[in-house]
């Protein structure tokens, strides 16, 4: 279940943020502060964006911040920031992003069924919308409840 | 016949193009495909049959064969149509009342 990841302490938004690698760092901080990553992961993660990294951009407004497991995964973990002001990813107006999500896998199979969710979430035109439209972690959980219902 | 989604790391948005794969050939009943995803650095010419991989991979995978190029990896509309078209163009059976 996303709402297993997903909480009030994980389901962050913020009027405006200082560049994508504030960005960055905000959404993997709850991450941070539970322990399911260490300091190395959100290293990772924005190195791998500078090095042209903006594989991330799911499309849509939405980004998937992850690294791998080896960089410094503790247990699987997921966290979200809306910004008010759009963030371009590594600073390319070919990447607006709106929603930051931050994946913190331990191994492909152990996290399967968070990807299935995300996927499912993320690919429904109607709860994508729903999602941006959310401003409290109430809002968006709400949404996140009626993921697969109208599949 | 397999299709693999293609990311960097093999475990977020190949993943993801990989489930949205097996979505789209459920619900327009097409069988005899199998779909798999991995990361860039694993996967090798002769890999799969067919490649799918986001925009911003297009350029690294040029040697790999077959690639499909998504310009976005949670379109269902766009992986639906191209789907659809790869798998006729690879011969494989693809019912006429599929796209729903």
């Amino acid at each position: 279940m996303l709402t297993d990841l997903l909480t009030p302490e994980t389901i962050l938004f913020a009027d405006r943020v200082d560049g994508w690698r504030d960005a960055v760092e905000r959404v993997a901080q709850p991450l941070l502060d539970s322990g399911a990553v260490s300091s190395h992961y959100v290293a990772a993660m924005t190195d791998s964006i500078a090095a042209g990294g903006t594989y991330i951009d799911l499309g849509f407004g939405i980004a998937l911040a992850h690294s791998r497991p080896e960089n410094g995964v503790e247990r699987t973990g997921l966290s979200s920031l809306r910004v008010g002001e759009t963030v371009l990813l590594n600073d390319e107006p070919a990447h607006p992003i709106d929603l930051f999500f931050c994946l913190a896998a331990t191994d492909p199979q152990s996290h399967l069924d968070t990807m299935m969710a995300l996927a499912t979430l993320l690919s429904d035109e109607t709860l994508r919308a729903e999602l941006l439209a959310s401003s409290t972690p109430a809002d968006t959980l709400a949404v996140l409840t009626k993921i697969g219902q109208n599949a | 016949m397999k299709f693999l989604a293609v990311c960097s790391s093999g475990l977020g948005s190949s993943f993801m193009v990989h489930m949205n794969i097996e979505k789209v050939l459920k619900e327009q009943g097409i069988t005899g495909v199998d779909v798999d995803h991995a990361d860039l650095g694993s996967v090798g010419p002769g890999a799969a049959d067919v490649i799918f991989v986001g925009a911003d991979l297009a350029d690294s995978v040029g040697g790999l064969g077959d690639v499909v190029v998504l310009d976005s990896i949670i379109d269902l509309a766009e992986l639906r149509t191209k789907v659809r078209e790869t798998a006729i163009r690879k011969g494989v059976t693809v019912p006429d009342a599929g796209a729903n």
